[in-house]
C-alpha cells in the first residue's frame, strides 16, 4: 500500500470515521469502512467496474464522496443544453470534444480510474487526463452519448468534471510553451554535440590534431550551430529589436550583439580557414539564456492555468412557467415578466419581484449582511442571492444583463483597469546595467584597437559574454517559481507571480468581514435555561449515558433538545443547533415551521416553540410578560432565540455569526501593518468584531461601489493595501487593491477579480503567504547582488584581456547555476 | 583518423533523427503532463470479477514488488 491511511479513517478519503462499520466495502477480497454514503457509493462503484488496482497504486488519498450524488447528477442534464454547449464544446469531425475541469484528482492513479472507467462507455472516442493540470481532453459521440452521461459516469467514481472559462491568453500561453521547449530542447542536443567537438581541441584528445582536422571540426560545428543561432536564438534578436524601436534598451541588445558577432566572426574563420572560433561559447550561451526563460514563461504558464480551473462554467438555470408546467431553461434566455418558481437551497436565477410565497433570503453576497432578509409578496430578489427556507414565484423584473450581479461585474471590469501598475525593480537595473555594458565594451574595443591589439574583437566579444545579465535575468523568476511551488503546497495559489513583489511593500491590509473573519454561519454563543424544568424532566435521557456531573448533563439535555427540534428546519439558525441527541428517547408528533419566524413542535408531551422573542409574544403573551420579569435566573436579555414549552420559557440562545477560530492569532501576528474591516453590514456589528479582534479601523454600510471608493481614497494618499475577501460585493475591491487575496470558499467572482487564492479554509494560510513574500524578496536580493557583484568581478579581467570568449561563456553559465540553485532553497 | 569522417557525419544525422523525434514529441503534447504516464505501467488490464483467482493472484504478484 503506497498511501497511509490515518487510524480509524475512512478508506476512500482518510477522513475520521464515525460510522463505524456501517458501510463497508469489499476490495481485494478484504473489507474496508468507509465514512459516509458519498464514499461508500463511489468505492462500490470503482470495485463493482473492476478498478480495484486504484487503492494499490495510489500516492495520495481520494477527495470525499459527494453524499448527495443523486441530486447533484440530475443537475448536469442543462449541460446538454445547445444552447450553452456553442461556449464551450468543439466539433472534431462527426465528434464533439470539450475540455474539462476535473475536481477530485489527487494523484496519478486517478488519471488511470477516469481513463479505464471512460474506455468502456461506448460513443466515447478519446479520453485523455492531464494529472498535473487536472483536467480531462474528452472526444465523444453526440448521436450515442450525451456530455451529461459522460459527467455522470464521472461524478460515479467521485470525480466532479465541469467545463470552465479559460484564461484568454492560456491558448497563447500553451503555444509559446511549445514553441520554448523546442527551442530550448534544440540548442541543449546542439550544445552536447558541439561542446565534444570543441572538447577535443582544447584538450587534444585525438593527439596532435593536423590543420585540416581543426578545419573540419569548425565546419561540422558551424553547421551543428548555425540552427541554434537562427531558431533557438531567435527570441532574442526580435525582443532587442522591439526595444531599439521602443528607442530603450533591454538585457537582449547585448545578448544580440555578442551572439551575431560572434557567429559572423565564426563563419568567417571557417571560410577563411583562419581565425578563432567560439561555437561551443555561442550554444552554452543560448541554451543558458533560454532555460531562465523558459522557467519564468512555465510558472505563468502554470498559474494561469490552475487559476482558470478555478472558473468553472456554472449555468444558472431556473424553473419557467410556460402555461401549464414548470419547465427548466437557461437563465439568459428568460424575459421580462415570465414567471419563475425557486425552491428552498436554490439561488436566485435572476433580478424579479416575488408574485406569491414568503421565504428568507441571504443577501450576504451582495450586502455583506449576514442575518438573512424576510421576503415576502411584492419585494424585490436579486440574481444570485440564496433562497432558504420557502418556495416562491417571482416575476423577472429584469434581464440576466441588467441584473445586479452583472452591474458589479461592469463595476469590478473598470477596476482592474486602474490597477496600481508595479515599477519591475529588476528591469530598472538592468537597464541601466545594460547601457553601462556596452559604453564599457565599446570604449574597450576603441583602447585595444587603437593600441594596435589583434584580440580586440575577441577582448570586446569577452566583456559582453563574462557580463551577460543573464544570472541577473535568472534571479527574479527563478525566486518567484520556486516561491509559487513552495506556495502551491501550502495551499496557496499565486495567479500572478509579481504580487509577491507587491505584499512586501503593502502597508495596509483590509479585511470583508462575513466570511472572511467570520465564518459566515450562525453558531451558538451563549445559553441559559430554566433549572426547574430541566431537573424534572432530564430522566427522558436514555439509560446508556454514563452519569457525568449535574451540571453538565442538564446542559446536555437542553442543547439535544433545542438541536432536536431545530433538526426539522432549513433556516441557517439550525445548523448552530447541531447537539448529539441520540441519547434521549425524543419523539416528535407534529411540527409546524413558520417561514422566518420559527418552529411550533410537539415533542413527546411538551409542546414546544422555538424562535424569535417576536414569534413566541405572539404565541402567548403571558409567556413574554413572565420573560420580561424574569422567569428564570439568569435569562439572557439580548437572546435571539428562545424555547417556550407549554406556554413558559425554558431556555435562551444567543446564536451569531462566529470570528473565525484563527483569525485572532492571525491578528496579532500582523501588528505592523494598518488593519481594517470594511464590509457591508452595519456600523455597530462591524465596530462589535472590531473590539472583539482588536483591530483598529472599522468601516460599515458599505455598497461595492463605496468600498471602491473607500480603496481608491487610501491609495491616493499614498498606501499600498492588501485586501481579503469573498463576496460578489468584494469584487470590484479585489480587483482593485494592490494584492487581492480570495479565501477558500469565495465565489468565482472574487476568485476571478483576485491575485492570490487561499485554497484551504483556514486564515493561517495568509501568515504563511506574508512571510514567503518576504523570504522571496530577500532571495531576490540575495540573487541580484551574487550576479551584479560577479559581474562585477569579472569586469576588469575580461577588458584586460585575460578572459577568453569560452571561460566567459563557462563563468557565466556557473554563475547562473550558483542563482537557480539559491532559488531553489526557498521549497524546503 | 579518417574514420572521424564517416562517423561524425553519422553522428550528424542520428543527431537530426534525435531533433525530429523531438519536436514530434513536443507538437503532440507528449511532454504535457509528466506526473502520469510513469505510472501506467503499475496498473494490470482490466479485472474480470468472475475470474477472481486470477486477480487475487495478479493482486499478490504487485504486492511483493512494493
Amino acid at each position: 500500500m503506497s498511501v497511509v491511511i490515518p487510524e480509524n479513517g475512512c478508506f476512500h478519503c482518510g477522513l475520521p470515521n464515525t460510522e463505524g462499520e456501517r458501510f463497508m466495502v469489499e476490495i481485494n477480497h478484504k473489507s474496508y469502512p468507509m465514512c459516509c454514503p458519498g464514499c461508500y457509493a463511489v468505492a462500490s462503484a470503482i470495485v463493482d467496474n473492476g478498478l480495484e488496482n486504484y487503492y494499490e497504486f495510489r500516492t495520495e488519498l481520494a477527495a470525499r464522496g459527494d453524499a448527495a450524488l443523486d441530486a447533484t447528477m440530475s443537475k448536469l442534464a442543462v449541460y446538454d443544453e445547445p444552447e450553452l454547449q456553442e461556449e464551450f464544446v468543439f466539433e472534431h469531425g462527426t465528434d464533439k470534444q470539450i475540455q474539462l475541469t476535473v475536481e477530485g484528482i489527487t494523484c496519478a492513479a486517478c488519471g488511470w480510474l477516469i481513463e479505464k472507467q471512460l474506455a468502456k462507455v461506448t460513443g466515447l472516442k478519446q479520453v485523455s487526463v492531464n494529472v498535473a493540470a487536472r483536467r480531462a481532453l474528452i472526444t465523444w459521440n453526440n448521436d450515442i452519448i450525451k456530455l451529461s452521461g459522460v459527467l455522470q459516469r464521472l461524478s460515479h467514481i467521485g470525480y466532479e468534471a465541469l467545463p470552465f472559462q479559460p484564461d484568454e491568453h492560456e491558448a497563447s500561453y500553451k503555444k509559446e510553451q511549445k514553441s520554448y521547449l523546442k527551442k530550448l530542447g534544440l540548442a541543449g542536443i546542439m550544445t552536447m554535440q558541439v561542446m565534444m567537438l570543441a572538447f577535443g581541441q582544447y584538450f587534444d584528445v585525438f593527439g596532435n590534431l593536423g590543420a585540416e582536422t581543426i578545419a573540419y571540426f569548425n565546419a561540422v560545428s558551424l553547421l551543428l550551430t548555425t540552427p541554434v543561432v537562427l531558431y533557438s536564438g531567435s527570441i532574442f534578436y526580435v525582443s532587442a529589436l522591439k526595444a531599439i524601436q521602443a528607442r530603450t534598451v533591454n538585457m537582449d541588445v547585448p545578448v544580440t550583439i555578442a551572439i551575431a558577432a560572434t557567429y559572423i566572426a565564426g563563419v568567417l574563420a571557417v571560410n577563411n580557414n583562419d581565425g578563432e572560433v567560439y561555437f561551443e561559447s555561442i550554444c552554452m550561451f543560448v541554451f543558458f539564456l533560454l532555460v531562465s526563460r523558459f522557467l519564468e514563461h512555465r510558472s505563468r504558464h502554470k498559474a494561469s492555468e490552475l487559476s482558470s480551473n478555478m472558473l468553472k462554467l456554472i449555468p444558472v438555470t431556473a424553473l419557467k412557467w410556460d402555461g401549464s408546467d414548470w419547465t427548466s431553461v437557461i437563465a439568459k434566455q428568460l424575459q421580462v415578466n415570465d414567471l419563475v418558481l425557486v425552491k428552498p437551497g436554490e439561488s436566485m436565477p435572476i433580478d424579479g419581484i416575488i408574485e406569491s410565497g414568503t421565504s428568507t433570503v441571504n443577501e450576504s453576497m451582495l450586502t455583506g449582511e449576514f442575518e438573512p432578509v424576510v421576503k415576502m409578496m411584492g419585494d424585490k430578489v436579486y440574481a444570485g442571492t440564496l433562497n432558504q427556507e420557502g418556495s416562491i414565484n417571482v416575476k423577472v423584473s429584469s434581464t440576466i444583463k441588467h441584473a445586479v450581479m452583472n452591474q458589479i461585474l461592469r463595476l469590478q471590469e473598470l477596476a482592474l483597469m486602474s490597477k496600481p501598475k508595479i515599477a519591475k525593480v529588476a528591469d530598472e537595473v538592468s537597464r541601466y546595467f545594460v547601457i553601462a555594458v556596452l559604453l564599457v565594451s565599446g570604449l574597450t574595443y576603441w583602447y585595444w584597437w587603437s593600441v594596435g591589439n589583434p584580440d580586440a574583437f575577441w577582448i570586446t566579444i569577452s566583456i559582453l559574454v563574462a557580463t551577460c545579465p543573464c544570472a541577473l535575468g535568472l534571479a527574479t523568476p527563478s525566486a518567484l517559481t520556486c516561491a509559487m511551488a513552495k506556495l502551491n503546497k501550502l495551499g496557496v495559489l499565486l495567479k500572478r507571480a509579481d504580487a509577491l513583489e507587491q505584499i512586501t511593500t503593502a502597508t495596509d491590509i483590509v479585511f470583508d468581514k462575513t466570511g472572511t473573519l467570520t465564518k459566515g454561519e450562525f453558531s451558538l454563543r451563549e445559553f441559559a435555561f430554566s433549572d426547574a424544568f430541566v431537573k424534572e424532566n432530564v430522566s427522558i435521557r436514555n439509560d446508556k449515558i454514563e452519569k457525568s456531573t449535574e451540571d453538565q448533563s442538564e446542559q446536555d439535555f437542553i442543547l439535544a433538545l433545542g438541536s432536536f427540534i431545530e433538526s426539522r428546519s432549513e433556516h441557517p439558525i439550525a445548523g448552530a443547533f447541531l447537539h448529539d441527541y441520540a441519547n434521549y428517547n425524543f419523539s416528535m408528533s407534529a411540527f409546524t415551521v413558520h417561514v422566518g419566524k420559527g418552529i411550533s413542535a410537539k415533542v413527546n408531551e411538551f409542546n414546544c416553540h422555538m424562535g424569535s422573542r417576536r414569534f413566541i409574544q405572539a404565541q402567548c403573551q403571558a409567556a413574554e410578560m413572565m420573560y420580561a420579569n424574569g422567569t428564570f435566573d439568569g435569562a439572557l436579555d439580548d437572546a435571539n432565540v428562545v424555547l417556550m414549552i407549554n406556554e413558559e420559557i425554558v431556555a435562551t440562545f444567543i446564536v451569531t455569526d462566529t470570528v473565525a477560530p484563527e483569525a485572532k492569532a492571525l491578528v496579532e501576528k500582523l501588528g505592523r501593518y494598518r488593519l481594517s474591516i470594511l464590509s457591508g453590514d452595519e456600523q455597530h456589528n462591524v465596530n462589535k468584531l472590531a473590539n472583539e479582534l482588536h483591530i483598529a479601523n472599522a468601516f460599515g454600510n458599505n455598497t461595492p461601489d463605496g468600498k471602491l471608493k473607500h480603496i481608491k481614497q487610501q491609495q491616493a494618499a499614498g498606501k499600498s493595501l492588501i485586501m481579503l475577501g469573498d463576496g460578489i460585493n468584494d469584487a470590484p475591491v479585489l480587483a482593485a487593491a494592490d494584492v487581492s487575496i480570495a479565501v477558500g470558499n469565495a465565489s468565482d467572482l472574487a476568485k476571478n477579480a483576485a491575485d492570490v487564492i487561499l485554497l484551504s479554509h483556514r486564515l493561517n494560510a495568509l501568515d504563511d503567504l506574508l512571510t514567503m513574500a518576504k523570504k522571496t524578496k530577500s532571495k531576490i536580493k540575495q540573487n541580484i547582488a551574487w550576479a551584479l557583484g560577479y559581474n562585477m568581478l569579472v569586469l576588469p579581467f575580461a577588458i584586460s584581456g585575460l578572459l577568453s570568449p569560452w571561460q566567459a561563456a563557462l563563468g557565466m553559465s556557473l554563475s547562473s547555476i550558483i542563482v537557480v540553485y539559491n532559488s531553489t532553497r526557498l521549497m524546503k | 583518423m579518417s574514420i572521424i569522417y564517416v562517423l561524425i557525419p553519422l553522428a550528424v544525422i542520428i543527431v537530426c533523427i534525435g531533433i525530429a523525434v523531438f519536436f514530434w514529441a513536443v507538437r503532440n503534447n507528449q511532454f504535457d503532463d509528466l506526473e502520469r504516464q510513469g505510472y501506467s505501467i503499475l496498473f494490470d488490464d482490466d479485472i474480470d470479477s468472475p475470474k477472481q483467482t486470477k486477480e487475487s493472484n495478479a493482486v499478490k504478484q504487485t504486492d511483493e514488488r512494493n
